[in-house]
């Protein structure tokens, strides 16, 4: 009895797959268990196992070829079985259609490299494009040359539109929406839907937008010659008039891309939640003056207040290790870092990256205040080696010297925190019931709830809140 | 012309014809000693007689059911029903009687009966006293249903209703009743059924509106028009036979409708009118015909509830802007 093999649901948000890589050829034995291919899922590229014994007798989809769940795409039986009702079936449904092609087909570059399970190299993409092409244009003549056992419900239709609408999708295939007057005098304008922009709800196309299209024409003449063949592909032929565009377009660059996909990976999979402290800096400030008075003199690197904060962060993630955590639920793991690297978030002119300064709690503020601000420079200059803003266990970001008060940061994956620092700022402060000028700094710590639990991000804000009290501390 | 209120203009249609034919009667209640409940047969016992003008019992099964034997009896009764809510009581002599007896028949009975009184909700009356009652006759074949908005429409309709063979159900107001406007004094005035009235005229939207609701397509065509916009306004004051000639000569002007309805909207004389377009007038039609009904819901009583339920100015001139893509 022949088997048939769908492409398999390998995760929840799957909905198609790639075919990465044939493991079994056609005409080879498989047993269950066995790896008939690769299949390359939204997420990940997993093993398509054989779940009975036989023999591969027919491979319907090339490598490299995306179909959707429940697509056939392989049949396992005994040797010499007739399988022509299965693959038949399969017929309708489109992928098979590679099948009936009279190249040798897909199977050969298989054969050429076997073990590779990469669907990277160039040769799958061009396949690819062989491959979807007649999946996509073929079920239509189908459906078309066989019309007579059709209900009748469709005859009719046909009778009532015995035109051709004009333009019924767009250039992408989506249908275009218009109002049925706007296609009726489209049509009588020999007007291609596809070139109008509609300005009704979610674009419809209404008389108005056909009509201001025709007078248009009819004042620019010389393009209007053109649209008639083939207009509906690719740029619209004729030239926008002078107008304002309403948008500049920019193409997303790498780094805009990497910030994009982390973040909304953070945010989608960490559960954030937010504790907000506000700090007594008095002393700090202070501190850091005589710091600087000293370093002037001494011709050392002069310390920022973030140095103070970096090292203030590094001293007290030593007490809080599930802040200085990743959560890894791939490895059913938890990994408390030993060692303590801290990310600081610095702005350049493409988007934003995060050096790290490594070991954190075992350098002096000189040494953070130094590397700190050639990190900074050489992130400006795009400068950074990969090992320099890679592998931080915890991050934080100021947005104090744009006079920002406090708010709430992103985690940098795997990071399972991260401190989002506020300006100092002069305020009225309560002490022993009288109200004194104070000066005060607002941090707010985004904690991974999957690692660190509010007491646990309380108590290390607490931890930090300390150090930057009694800065002394942070010289020893 | 005469300026008469909607009531007297009826309360003239019925006279007028009960004077002129021997064979026409008025029967319900309180038409006759207590001049009518909402005072339309005013007079009209001191001028026509206890035979002419009768009060029935309470009991609107027993007096329809009478009425319909008169009219199968060669009698032209005219019955009222206090409200037409009142009606649902003698549902079985409306519905399935009047309608069916000359299909029944063989055509060996005519059925010349007028089932005439206030419709729709009239301010604070509850849920059980505000019902719509268009839709429902209109769903059934063998059932005129007429439903005017203006005096003058309402006095040559009636005398049409009460001249013709067959049953009609003749739709008025109580809201509408002290509604004074010009009517025709001319003898023998009569407008025929299933003709609209273009009551206004304009190119940009077209405004379907019957009875109450006409009033408020016409507060709002002058609120278009002091935003720049034409509506044109048809009341098809028959529901059945529905002028839908008119409506869609008009639509294809236009290219876009709202109709007014005050009735709840499922199944309504809206959706019958808004069907009839599309299917007329598919290709004509540069947006989705809007409706503005009263909600699917019963009628409430508190005054600010009511004020929602019911449709407005406001609402209608809400929909034209947004079939005009005016918004």
């Amino acid at each position: 009895m022949a088997v048939p093999i769908e492409m398999p649901k390998l995760s929840d948000t799957m909905e198609e797959g790639v075919l990465s890589a044939w493991l079994v050829d056609e005409g080879e034995e498989v047993s269950s268990g066995d790896v008939l291919a690769q299949v390359e899922t939204d997420k990940a590229t997993m093993d398509l196992e054989a779940f009975d014994e036989g023999v591969l007798l027919k491979q319907l989809i090339a490598e490299g070829d995306a179909v959707p769940i429940g697509e056939l795409i392989a049949v396992i039986g005994e040797e010499g079985e007739d399988i022509s009702d299965l693959v038949g079936e399969a017929g309708g449904d489109g992928a098979a259609t590679t099948e009936p092609e009279p190249e040798p087909d897909a199977e050969e570059p298989e054969s050429e490299e076997p073990t590779e399970s990469e669907p990277e190299p160039a040769e799958p993409e061009s396949e690819e494009s062989e491959a979807e092409e007649p999946t996509e244009t073929a079920p239509e003549p189908e459906v078309d040359t066989e019309p007579e056992p059709a209900p009748s419900g469709d005859g009719q239709l046909r009778e009532r539109t015995p035109e051709p609408v004009p333009a019924g999708t767009d250039a992408e295939g989506r249908r275009i929406k218009a109002s049925p007057l706007a296609r009726r005098i489209a049509q009588e304008h020999d007007v291609e839907l596809a070139q109008v922009e509609g300005s009704g709800p979610e674009g419809r196309i209404v008389r108005r937008d056909v009509e201001a299209w025709v007078e248009e024409q009819e004042a620019a003449p010389e393009p209007a010659a053109e649209p008639a063949p083939e207009p509906a592909v690719g740029e619209p032929t004729y030239v926008m008039p002078d107008e304002e565009a309403a948008y500049e377009s920019e193409d997303i660059s790498q780094m805009r891309e990497t910030i994009a996909r982390r973040l909304a990976e953070s945010k989608y999979s960490a559960p954030h939640y937010y504790l907000t402290v506000d700090i007594d800096v008095e002393e700090a400030v202070e501190l850091r003056a005589d710091l600087n008075e000293l370093a002037e003199e001494q011709g050392r690197a002069k310390i920022s207040f973030n140095d103070l904060i970096t090292k203030a962060c590094a001293l007290s993630l030593h007490d809080h290790p599930y802040v200085n955590a990743a959560y890894r639920p791939d490895e059913g793991e938890i990994h408390k870092h030993n060692r303590v690297h801290i990310g600081i978030a610095v702005a350049i002119d493409e988007g934003l990256i995060t050096p790290v300064v490594r070991d954190a709690d075992r350098k002096g503020l000189s040494e953070i205040a130094r590397e700190t601000r050639e990190l900074a420079e050489r992130a400006r200059n795009r400068d950074l080696e990969p090992e320099e803003f890679e592998g931080s266990t915890f991050t934080t970001s100021n947005l104090g010297m744009f006079g920002i008060e406090e708010f709430t940061a992103i985690i940098n994956p795997p990071n399972s925190a991260i401190l989002a620092i506020g300006e100092i700022r002069d305020t009225p402060v309560v002490e022993d019931g009288e109200v004194v000028p104070g000066t005060r700094m607002k941090v707010t710590l985004s904690c991974d709830h999957r690692v660190v639990d509010g007491a646990k991000g309380a108590a290390f804000l607490d931890t930090v809140t300390s150090y930057l009290e009694e800065p002394m501390n942070l010289l020893l | 012309m005469a300026t008469l209120q909607f009531r007297e203009a009826i309360r003239a249609a019925m006279t007028e014809e009960i004077e002129r034919d021997d064979d026409i009667f008025l029967i319900g209640e309180e038409v006759a000693e207590y001049d009518g409940a909402y005072k339309v047969t005013e007079g009209m016992l001191d001028q026509l007689g206890h035979d002419r003008v009768i009060d029935s019992p309470i009991s609107e099964l027993g007096f329809a059911g009478l009425g319909i034997g008169a009219a199968m009896n060669g009698l032209r009764p005219i019955v009222e029903f206090m409200t037409f809510n009142f009606s649902f009581v003698a549902f079985d002599q409306v519905i399935n009687n009047a309608p069916n007896i000359r299909y029944m028949s063989g055509g060996q009975f005519d059925l010349p009966i007028v089932f005439r009184g206030p419709n729709g909700a009239a301010g604070q009356l509850g849920a059980t006293h505000s019902n719509s009652t268009e839709a429902l006759y209109s769903n059934f074949p063998g059932l005129k249903v007429v439903a005017p908005s203006i005096p003058d429409d309402g006095k040559g309709l009636l005398k049409t209703a009460i001249r013709d063979d067959d049953p009609v159900v003749f739709l008025e107001s109580e809201l509408m009743y002290g509604m004074q406007r010009e009517v025709s004094e001319e003898e023998d005035y009569t407008i025929p059924l299933g003709e609209a009235r273009v009551a206004r005229e304009g190119d940009d939207v077209t405004i379907v509106a019957h009875s109450k609701s006409y009033h408020i397509a016409m507060n709002a065509a002058e609120e278009l028009e002091e935003q720049g916009y034409e509506a044109e306004v048809i009341d098809p004051r028959t529901i059945k036979p529905l002028d839908i000639e008119t409506i869609v000569e008009s639509v294809i002007k236009t290219n876009r409708c709202v109709v007014v309805d005050e009735s709840n909207p499922f199944a309504s004389v809206a959706s019958e009118v808004t069907q009839q377009i599309q299917d007329r007038a598919f290709d004509y039609l540069d947006a989705p015909i809007l409706r503005v009904t009263a909600p699917d819901t019963p009628a409430p009583y508190a005054p600010n509830l009511m004020d929602e339920y019911m449709p407005g100015v406001d609402e209608t001139v809400d929909k034209c802007l947004r079939v005009m893509y005016a918004e």
